[in-house]
């Protein structure tokens, strides 16, 4: 969607004045405070006493120490769950919602996109429940004979991050699967059937036609999941506490844990800051991509 | 043009996600509905809902968040409406530049500023407030607002305004009599996805309040879990109590919703 | 040039807004100045005026939360000038949310911090909590509370010294992480409650052969794995070096092999299925609830689930001390509730004191007992019955054998962080037993500087 109607409207002083408060707010309560961010990170600080300046140590301290470093490392783990898992489901929906015009997609439309409308600290509390050792899944699992695959989904270090994902990928399908119906829509019909007159199958029609029409709405799928990815901080809360050990800790739960727990705001800060720059640039990044390739 | 097979095929799948959609929800809505003591008799238990709403002080909480989510959806609206009037529809030596700016704040997550403000309005003896829940807000949903509306002025039709300026009308009533209210579904948008994520925020307050008498909706779930310990029943009931308002809205007007969500995404 | 000169403009400009942000190191301008100390003790509550009172506790469990109910009615009524505001709080949500609270504008009067050096030792540190030295004389709090029970309340002055110097809380009950135990099912596998290490494993062993759950535990909320622990090292480890680690005192050592034999001990527990499936991914409320449903011959944990166990279990629940293990004595990690203490902040230390006073008096004693708790002291004068009089009991045993040992997350300023999150990945499988106690030798030296 380009905008080159050119330049609207006439040049206007006044413009500063509808401006003026949403400047003011903005400024005092988004730009000002992260500028006091980035101050804050120079310093090592317990938010009682007096901090003491340390440059950028708490950068470095981020950066090296395996410990301070994990919650990154399992952030990409769950981007894994929030944004690639929910683009392939919503993808697939959207494909055949869209192909099949089947009754009732209203009804699904509006079901599948549900999640996204709960608060995470509902959802957490259901999920907990779910993945609880006499939760819905290991009563699932012993109903087909699998009791072996049973475990305490929580409870354990190589598949507690997981379980959290999976929640995350419950929450994003619905969103991908908008988006993607959104820009199928698009498509005119006539591009399908003529894929079909060439003897093409659902799968090849779908990307041959459907798939080149959606770049724009992957782009914009995949910013607002790994955003959310990135940001997990309810779940993780409510449902772990950062556990079992430390497998669960991700950067936002780490920024309350250090700044506000701990007493260490120095290392909260510094990761809120290094969680900011890594989405600015994924945003930036996959726009420009998305954009490079439309031309 | 699809075999019946492929209908049959599709259903099957598309049920399939709606059931995994649904069952975390239906889960909650059971056990809410279910004995709270070991041992009680079942059937229907709808007074968990009255029980969980005593104990769990959600009167309190629930008015909280309305007010909170109120104001942040007042402000945020008119502000936005404001200033996406001026980049809509004015020129003026730095409107790009702001612009971009405030399209910033789209992307900085709340993490970032929230220690920071906490520590600065603690000093101001401000934390402990609804000022410290509101502000924080309309400046993380100013982004997305000024920018949709932003978009809804440029797309209005310029004949109308044109027509308007040549009857003699000034900016502010071009503004208030014209675009203004042909923009309502526009705003109902914005409205309705500044309201779903005021509700839903947990950090903000998390941070900012330990008064119990101030504290919203989802943060004081979150306390009624540890602190309600003998049961799930009451704790599921509270969930419920919390979820319902967002989901009643969505289901009323989920096409705004949907609307917000595609569109104000894809044109970023 | 105009460019050059536009830019050194823009330096300026920035240069200008980074030195109104670096006015000052964080922490150093505002309201630092100390209160001045209290001066004169005043008892009198009545005449103090209009009052509110903010309490923030976690006494949620129902042999807690009735009394203090109670309590806080029957003050009211007494005074009715005063208001109580209480905000209970699980204690993990006390925790998280106690720091921000007690630093925050609008700080609560009163306030249950852990005794650990984390918790109560750094708001000590930073100055949050008010000494209760002067209104210990005039209240006689020396007499109604002995040594021990002090000891575990107190910190120098700098809150370096844990165990001595000011009186910063005052606890209402008292604490025993013993061995809850269902006498139907032993009466059922024939065995009597186990009083070796060696008669309790047998005992497992024959619970997990009959398909019980030998000892029903949950951790997902990870403090409850540092009970676990400690009762283990019970059995192994000596008392006096027991408590050098945990109130964080030179001298001792994680890594010697009595804790190795403790450690390899839970660690052999945990694999032959003694504990419940998937105890790490199952919380302590469920758990204990799932005890009380008949799962579960033995629970491992603290007295202050008494009144929610009895209400449940009636006469098959029982309780004892931890059986005699490899050192020959008796031990028994315990100490007293977390204790109650008054920020600096309040506004009415006078009215807070005499409330802290109210509800430790000898009445206060006898409604927790009344209510099915364990008060902290004047056990004498209660009358319990069926498994409370087993509980107190184990107290006055464990106080006359002088058999109680600290809790491990007191040790240091890391260790509620250290402890629990080691002990989970232990139970778990995910540490070997030379790494976890590594781990705990790591920060308990670097603390000690050891």
């Amino acid at each position: 969607m380009q905008h080159s109607r050119g330049a609207p409207g006439q040049p206007r002083t006044v413009a500063y004045l509808y401006l003026a408060p949403a400047l003011l707010v903005f400024g005092c309560f988004m730009a000002w405070p992260l500028l006091r961010a980035v101050w804050l990170s120079l310093f090592e600080w317990d938010g009682l006493s007096v901090g003491t300046w340390v440059g950028l140590g708490n950068y470095v301290d981020v950066l090296t120490d395996p410990q301070l470093r994990a919650p990154f490392v399992h952030s990409l783990v769950l981007v894994v769950f929030f944004s690639a898992l929910p683009i392939v489901a919503g993808m697939v929906l959207a494909g055949l919602m869209s192909r099949a015009r089947l009754r009732g997609s209203g009804f699904f439309r509006t079901v599948i996109f549900l999640p996204q409308v709960v608060a995470m600290v509902v959802v957490a509390i259901a999920w907990r429940d779910i993945y609880a050792p006499e939760g819905s899944i290991n009563d699932a699992l012993s109903a087909v004979g699998l009791d072996g695959l049973a475990r305490a989904w929580l409870g354990e270090p190589s598949f507690a991050l997981m379980a959290v994902g999976l929640v995350g990928t419950w929450v994003g399908t619905g969103l991908c699967m908008v988006l993607f119906l959104a820009g199928l829509a698009k498509v005119p019909r006539e591009l399908y059937e003529s894929a079909t007159l060439d003897g093409a199958g659902p799968l090849r029609q779908f990307l041959a036609v459907g798939l080149p029409a959606l770049r724009g709405e992957l782009a914009v799928a995949m910013t607002l999941t790994l955003v959310a990815a990135l940001r997990t901080f309810d779940l993780v809360y409510v449902m772990t506490d950062g556990g079992p050990g430390r497998s669960t800790r991700v950067p936002s739960y780490e920024v309350y844990r250090w700044s506000l727990e701990e007493g260490k705001v120095g290392y909260g800060v510094t990761i809120a800051l290094l969680l900011t720059a890594a989405i600015l640039l994924l945003t930036i990044g996959i726009n420009r991509v998305a954009e490079g390739d439309r031309r | 043009m699809t075999s019946t097979a492929e209908r049959a095929a599709s259903y099957l799948v598309l049920g399939l996600a709606a059931v995994l959609a649904l069952y975390p929800m239906l889960l909650i809505l059971v056990t809410a509905l279910s004995p709270d003591q070991v041992g009680a008799s079942g059937g229907l238990h709808v007074e968990n809902f009255g029980t969980a709403w005593e104990q769990g002080n959600f009167g309190t909480y629930v008015k909280n968040s309305v007010l909170v989510s109120a104001a942040v959806v007042l402000l945020s609206a008119a502000l936005a409406s404001l200033a996406g009037y001026a980049f809509g529809t004015m020129q003026f030596r730095g409107s790009s530049v702001l612009f971009y700016l405030l399209l910033l704040g789209l992307m900085v997550p709340s993490e970032a500023v929230v220690i920071p403000l906490y520590y600065d309005l603690k000093s101001l003896n401000l934390t402990d407030s609804y000022f410290s829940l509101v502000f924080p807000q309309v400046a993380q949903s100013l982004a997305f607002g000024t920018f949709w509306m932003r978009a809804y002025f440029r797309s209005a039709s310029r004949e109308v305004v044109e027509a308007a300026r040549v009857d003699g009308a000034g900016h502010g009533r071009i503004f208030w009599s014209i675009l203004l209210p042909m923009g309502r579904p526009a705003l109902m948008t914005m409205v309705l996805l500044v309201f779903m994520w005021t509700w839903n925020e947990f950090l903000l307050p998390l941070v900012m309040i330990t008064d119990e008498s101030l504290r919203t909706a989802p943060l004081g779930l979150s306390n009624f879990q540890g602190q309600y310990t003998s049961g799930t029943a009451l704790l599921a009931a509270g969930a419920v109590l919390v979820a319902l308002p967002v989901v009643v809205v969505f289901l009323f007007t989920q096409r705004h919703f949907i609307r917000g969500m595609v569109e104000g995404a894809v044109k970023g | 040039m105009i460019p050059r000169l536009r830019r050194t403009g823009l330096l300026a400009l920035a240069a200008t807004a980074l030195l109104v942000v670096t006015a000052c190191a964080p922490g150093s301008g505002g309201d630092d100045a100390k209160k001045e100390p209290a001066s004169d003790v005043e008892t009198d509550v009545a005449g103090a005026g209009d009052v509110t009172l903010t309490v923030w506790d976690q006494e949620v469990r129902s042999g807690q939360d009735k009394p203090l109910e109670e309590l806080n009615a029957a003050f009211m009524d007494t005074y009715p000038n005063v208001t109580i505001k209480r905000v209970s709080r699980s204690f993990t949500d006390l925790q998280k949310q106690l720091r921000l609270a007690i630093t925050g504008d609008d700080a609560p009067d009163v306030v249950q911090a852990n005794n650990a050096r984390a918790d109560m030792g750094a708001f000590v540190k930073a100055g949050l909590l008010r000494s209760l030295e002067p209104y210990a004389g005039a209240y006689g709090w020396e007499d109604r509370f002995p040594d021990t029970v002090r000891s575990v309340v107190s910190y120098s002055e700098d809150g370096q010294t844990f165990g001595e110097g000011n009186l910063y809380g005052l606890p209402l009950t008292g604490e025993l992480v013993g061995v809850w135990y269902n006498k139907a099912k032993l009466a059922d596998l024939g065995i009597e409650p186990p009083q070796t290490l060696a008669d309790f494993e047998a005992a497992l062993d024959q619970a997990k052969q009959a398909g019980e759950i030998p000892i029903q535990f949950g951790n997902l909320d990870q403090w409850p794995g540092i009970h676990e622990w400690g009762f283990a090292q019970n059995q192994f480890v000596p008392r006096d070096e027991i408590r050098n680690l945990g109130f964080g005192q030179e001298g001792s050592s994680w890594t010697t092999d009595e804790n190795t034999a403790a450690a390899e001990a839970i660690t052999g527990w945990a694999d032959k299925g003694y504990f419940t499936k998937g105890f790490n991914g199952l919380g302590y409320d469920p758990s204990w609830q799932a005890f009380v449903k008949g799962d579960g011959v033995f629970l491992v944990s603290g007295t202050w689930l008494l009144a929610d166990l009895s209400a449940g279990l009636k006469d098959d629940l029982g309780f004892m001390l931890p059986p005699v293990g490899e050192t020959g004595d008796l031990a028994v990690t315990g100490s007293t509730g977390l204790p109650f203490s008054i920020t600096e902040a309040s506004e009415n230390p006078d009215v807070a004191a005499a409330y802290l006073d109210f509800i430790t008096s000898e009445d206060a004693m006898a409604k927790i007992s009344a209510a099915g708790g364990l008060p902290v002291v004047d056990l004498e004068a209660q009358q319990p019955s069926g498994t409370q009089a087993e509980v107190f009991d184990a107290w006055s045993t464990a106080s006359s054998e002088d058999a109680l040992v600290p809790y491990l997350d007191w040790a240091t300023p890391d260790a509620t962080d250290v402890v629990p999150t080691e002990v989970q990945q232990l139970l778990g499988g995910d540490r070997s037993v030379d790494d976890f106690l590594g781990a705990l030798e790591d920060d308990y030296s670097s603390f000690t500087g050891g």
